[in-house]
């Protein structure tokens, strides 16, 4: 197990690494750059060259790589190139929103996802089997900024239950303004897990384990909750793991729809602004959050259910 | 056939309405003013004083056509690398084939899509290659594993002992033996282009500024939703009516096949 934990985590210091290199290749192919950004309307091109030489933007490509990653591995990620900020600090500041967002996803979408896909197990060609079935399956497909102004113009401009964005309010003192965000970011989620965990729990009734522990004369709730569902669960754990990354591409629409300062929002200004520094520093939050999630989920598989392989 | 009855429509009528809408689109294109509801436009009036029922006729294609153009594109390149990657000898090209895309799939797609698309705001291709792109390491993978369990079987073998050419039995066998496993994940990866490039264009990726386009429509449109619902309302119906609508009919097309595969045997 530590052989293979240990395994995993270098493979992923690897990923993490050769995304920073991608993203800054990418970023050094935008156009333009943000000393042109910064001289506005009219650049003169004395003050552009100027700029460059101040921004450090006129040494060649490698050197400025070298340097970005030897500071970030020291925590440095260096300074906003539009405002006055460091990267740190509009990372700081926005990871809050984001990370309440995605949280509160999450731990809805545990419980949730396991109920409805429990629910359908239970009833199983059922009606209400068939139902949510259907609904999931359609529902998944459905892009959540489709999905998001539609909510938006019934609950929020025809209903009036909800605030529209979260314009000039904290989310925390605000809860009403977490409930339309959040319902977006679990519902397709919700969907594909609720069918594995589905999946999962007609299978395991079926086998000849949860048979032999139902002649013992266990009690049905005692099998489903300590019998079945570990089992039920292990590729839904894998799947949650995926889910991070729609989290974060999720989050990101619903922060633009609703008006949310977090670091979806950030990223989308600082693409627009070509602030690289911001941009590099957010990309490596992103694939350091990723391939945490993925390492965390494929142990919690392991560990769920230590036959079935997992990864390689 | 009933079977076929709601994902089929779910599916024709925004596809007729993206494909043929320009057909009957007005060449008038004269500006009222900005977010009007009703005065003599079905829908209203969007954010530049466009009659809506137009857009709607207009704004489809992009996104019908950089769906499916993005899905082929990924099957084209995919399913010769997965071919590859199954059917070498050598342990080296597998690996030089398959890495990178490890690397791909640690890349969250929203950034990657975002990142790319920034180099050429408003040029539909790059939005094109990027989807591609994106659905690229789940199908390599896919075609790599049938091609590895294909070539395993004796009828590969046979050809191999009558001396024919390994590209001629990736080709003509394995090739197409693959078709049937393919075609189990096309549904998803179609569902998955629609998706990116919808979710893409709302994010400002992709279109130009002025450019009728469904998912443009609902970003654009978004300011004047106390004033008049329907701009925003009917481009977005339409994408989730797609959307629910392809997924819907893969899976129903699927389990059937695989009722009359299991009735066959």
């Amino acid at each position: 197990m530590i052989g293979y934990v240990a395994r995993r985590l270098l493979l992923g210091v690897l990923q993490v690494l050769l995304v920073a290199v991608g993203v800054f290749a990418l970023t050094e192919a935008l156009p333009g750059d943000a000393a042109v950004t910064r001289a506005g309307d009219n650049p003169d091109p004395a003050i552009i060259a100027s700029l460059r030489e101040q921004l450090g933007l006129d040494q060649p490509v490698w050197e400025r790589f070298a340097g970005w990653l030897a500071a970030a591995v020291q925590g440095d990620l260096g300074t906003s190139l539009v405002g006055p900020r460091s990267v740190a600090e509009v990372i700081g500041s926005a990871i809050g929103p984001s990370l309440l967002l995605a949280g509160l996803a999450l731990a809805l979408l545990v419980p949730l996802s396991t109920g409805v896909g429990m629910l359908a197990a239970h009833w199983e060609g059922g009606r209400v089997d068939r139902a949510i079935t259907s609904t999931t399956l359609g529902l998944y497909a459905a892009p959540e900024f489709a999905m998001a102004i539609l909510l938006v113009t019934v609950f929020a401009v025809q209903l009036g239950w909800f605030p529209p964005t979260a314009i000039g309010s904290s989310l925390i003192a605000n809860p009403a303004l977490l409930v339309l965000p959040v319902l977006v970011l679990l519902l397709r989620p919700i969907c594909s897990l609720s069918r594995l965990i589905r999946a999962g729990t007609i299978e395991a009734q079926r086998s000849p384990y949860v048979q032999h522990v139902r002649r013992l004369g266990l009690s049905p709730a005692r099998i489903r909750f300590l019998h079945v569902l570990p089992n039920a669960a292990a590729p839904a754990v894998q799947q949650l793991a995926r889910t991070a990354d729609w989290l974060l591409g999720g989050v990101i629409v619903v922060e633009a729809i609703f008006v949310v300062p977090g670091l979806g929002t950030a990223l989308l200004d600082a693409v627009s602004a070509r602030d690289l520094p911001v941009v590099q520093g957010l990309a490596l939050v992103f694939a350091c959050t990723t391939v945490l999630v993925n390492l965390g989920a494929d142990i919690a598989a392991r560990a769920l259910s230590p036959t079935s392989e997992v990864g390689r | 056939m009933s079977k076929y009855l709601l994902p089929g429509v779910l599916v024709v009528v925004p596809v007729v309405v993206a494909l043929l809408g320009p057909l009957f689109a007005s060449v008038d294109t004269t500006k009222d003013v900005a977010f009007l509801l009703g005065g003599g436009h079905l829908f209203g009036t969007d954010f530049l004083g466009r009659d809506v029922a137009n857009e709607v006729l207009l704004g489809g294609r992009s996104l019908v056509i950089t769906a499916v153009t993005a899905t082929a594109c990924t099957y084209l390149l995919a399913v010769p690398m997965g071919l590859i990657a199954g059917m070498t000898r050598s342990r080296l090209l597998d690996e030089v084939l398959m890495r990178p895309l490890d690397v791909l799939l640690a890349l969250p797609s929203m950034l990657m899509l975002l990142l790319l698309a920034a180099l050429a705001p408003g040029n539909m291709w790059v939005l094109v290659a990027v989807v591609a792109l994106i659905n690229l390491p789940d199908v390599v993978r896919i075609s790599r594993a049938a091609a590895l369990s294909l070539s395993t079987r004796p009828a590969v073998e046979a050809m191999r002992l009558q001396g024919e050419h390994r590209a001629r039995i990736a080709v003509s066998y394995v090739a197409r033996a693959m078709r049937r496993i393919l075609a189990a994940d096309l549904g998803t990866r179609l569902t998955g282009a629609v998706y990116l490039a919808a979710s893409a264009s709302f994010l400002g990726v992709g279109v130009a500024p002025g450019a009728s386009d469904w998912a443009a429509m609902v970003d654009r449109n978004r300011t004047g939703l106390f004033l008049q619902p329907w701009a925003v309302v009917v481009p977005a119906v339409l994408i989730v009516v797609l959307s629910v609508g392809v997924n819907l009919l893969f899976d129903r097309w699927l389990r059937n096949r695989d009722v009359n595969f299991l009735e066959a045997r």
